[in-house]
């Protein structure tokens, strides 16, 4: 009977896995055969022009500015998110006393149950305003959708971090303090303790910020242009694929072409994790010689 | 046991051949129309099932030649070519007014500024011009921040063919989802343009005067006010040997169309209305 279960079990577990691998697999093959005619009839244009006009009758479908809207404000976001949650993180574990730990994360835990859409609105109703009290010339821009993208991803990146830096063996601190160590230096050891789970959890955050859409369709302004400076609007390839996949004829090259964006979206995702997986690789090779 | 469920099966083949079906397809700037009189008309006809697509105005009259479409809504008359393809086909397409699509140019109320012209709308959009000043030294010197509607939108088409007249918008137009979103945007905004359909317009921002005329039904209707353009909606004759369609499904959602109730909708929907709509 034991067996009959275990067996039963085990083959649960085995189809319960090829499902999601399938899937994963299925969406790739989708994606990319629906982006095969206009991969075909485009070539690199897509990659070497920032044109995007495609309802025109001479359609044309360049992606490099709203690839790069989207880079730029995937690393503006960053800078502020990583800082600013390893800090929150590390104060937490370190510094914090058990109710103000209790406090760090039940208020984390809150603000990450908040849906994209009413950290959008926000975005509208009280950063855009302020952005033109600053002196902007729109309310939605860059900044903007940074500030809203730093709002909705940092609870999410401090229990991730928070979560890194107490795998950490806590003997490790208390052996670098018995050393006669200041505080700090323990932090230290615990973040070099910690690097490569704070590193997987700075691509999961990276990942998060490029693939996010609401936040970005509500507040980044929707104007494919390369920004030259933070009260420029942006329009990231995640919101061009929300804006127009809604009302786009079927099999046209318009909606092979947004698939293309999802393609291109989906390899510089798999490319950051693949690099940061080499490099820990690396590292640990390194570590044990 | 299996006979009841083959009369079943039967019964339901039967309902559905006898089911009446009508296929509407086209342009993007009538489905907001087009979705109301569906559901008004499906009222009358609960057993009718349609199928509402808005695709463009060129698909729909694809549909037509293709017989993958009873009806096409186009917010544009036929090209040349498709006229010559009906003529050699031997069919033809019947057009029917519905209503007209005016749009609204807005800006914020603050701004000191009560009329425009379609060239300097042009120059704005397509980035000739980046701030009020070089419009009129009097206006402030500010940047513009230009909105438009998505791509996807009906109003963008007619702005594309009224004001840009085929030219490319300028990068930094800021494409916004809704019409809502586009007044709430220059409601907030002081040195804001935007154009919405003529019946979204709320008294929250200040509507411009093009070439000196006012976004009003008379001026409209009348063909006065520049921005504008008829809605039609095509059937194929040729499908019913040429004679107009007095019975049927067809006939019967065009007769709904053009009555009162069918026009109070397309005002409904923004749109002016091509007919009375007292009863």
């Amino acid at each position: 009977m034991k067996k009959v279960l275990n067996l039963l079990f085990s083959n649960i577990v085995v189809l319960v896995s090829t499902i999601a691998i399938i899937t994963l697999i299925a969406i790739f093959a989708m994606l990319i055969i629906e982006s095969l005619p206009a991969l075909r009839t485009i070539g690199w244009g897509f990659l070497t022009s920032g044109a995007w006009y495609p309802t025109y009758d001479d359609p044309e479908f360049g992606m490099l500015y709203m690839l790069l809207d989207s880079l730029i404000l995937v690393g503006l976001t960053s800078l502020v998110v990583f800082p600013v949650s390893l800090g929150i993180a590390l104060y937490s574990t370190e510094y914090a006393t058990r109710a103000e730990r209790e406090m760090v994360r039940s208020i984390t835990e809150l603000i990450s149950g908040v849906p994209s859409v009413v950290v959008g609105m926000i975005g509208v109703l009280l950063i855009g305003p302020l952005m033109l009290k600053m002196g902007a010339w729109t309310p939605f821009n860059l900044l903007n959708a940074t500030l809203s993208l730093t709002i909705l991803t940092l609870p999410y990146a401090v229990s991730l971090i928070v979560e890194s830096l107490q795998g950490v063996d806590p003997i490790l601190r208390e052996g670098v303090l018995a050393l006669g160590s200041s505080k700090i230096k323990a932090a230290a050891m615990i973040i070099r303790g910690a690097k490569h789970e704070i590193l997987y959890s700075f691509i999961l955050i990276v990942n998060r910020i490029l693939g996010e859409t609401m936040v970005v369709l509500m507040v980044a302004g929707g104007a494919a242009m390369l920004p030259t400076s933070l009260f420029d609007p942006i329009r990231p390839l995640t919101a061009a694929i929300a804006s127009e996949m809604g009302e786009v004829e079927l099999g046209s090259l318009h909606y092979s072409a947004l698939f293309l964006a999802g393609v291109v979206l989906l390899i510089i995702s798999a490319g950051i994790t693949m690099v940061a997986e080499y490099v820990i690789r690396r590292g640990k090779r390194w570590l044990t010689g | 046991m299996r006979k009841i469920a083959f009369l079943i099966l039967a019964l339901f083949v039967v309902v559905n051949l006898v089911a009446e079906t009508l296929v509407i397809k086209g342009s993007n700037t009538i489905l907001p129309i087009a979705q109301r009189w569906v559901e008004a008309f499906k009222r009358y006809y609960p057993d009718l099932v349609v199928t509402l697509e808005g695709a463009g105005s060129s698909t729909g009259i694809k549909a037509l030649f293709n017989n993958t479409a009873d009806i096409a809504n186009a917010s544009r008359f036929l090209k040349p070519s498709e006229i010559e393809q009906m003529h050699e086909q031997g069919r033809y397409f019947v057009p029917i007014v519905i209503g007209y699509d005016g749009i609204a140019v807005i800006v914020n109320k603050s701004l000191p500024i009560d009329s425009i012209d379609r060239e300097t709308l042009k120059k704005i959009y397509t980035g000739k011009v980046s701030t009020w000043n070089q419009i009129d030294p009097s206006l402030p010197k500010k940047r513009i921040a230009v909105y438009s509607r998505n791509t996807a939108s009906g109003t963008f088409e007619t702005w594309e063919s009224k004001v840009l007249e085929g030219e490319r918008m300028a990068p930094w137009v800021q494409m916004l989802e809704s019409t809502q979103a586009e007044i709430e945007a220059i409601k907030r905004n002081p040195y804001a343009i935007g154009y919405v359909g003529f019946g979204y317009v709320t008294d929250e921002v200040k509507v411009l005067k093009v070439e000196g005329v006012a976004p009003e039904i008379g001026t409209i209707l009348s063909g006065e006010y520049p921005i504008s353009r008829p809605l039609f909606v095509f059937f194929d004759l040729s499908r019913f040997e040429n004679t107009w369609p007095e019975s049927g499904v067809v006939a019967r959602y065009i007769r709904f169309i053009v009555s009162p109730e069918g026009q109070k909708l397309v005002k409904e929907a923004g749109y002016v209305p091509a007919y009375s709509i007292s009863e």
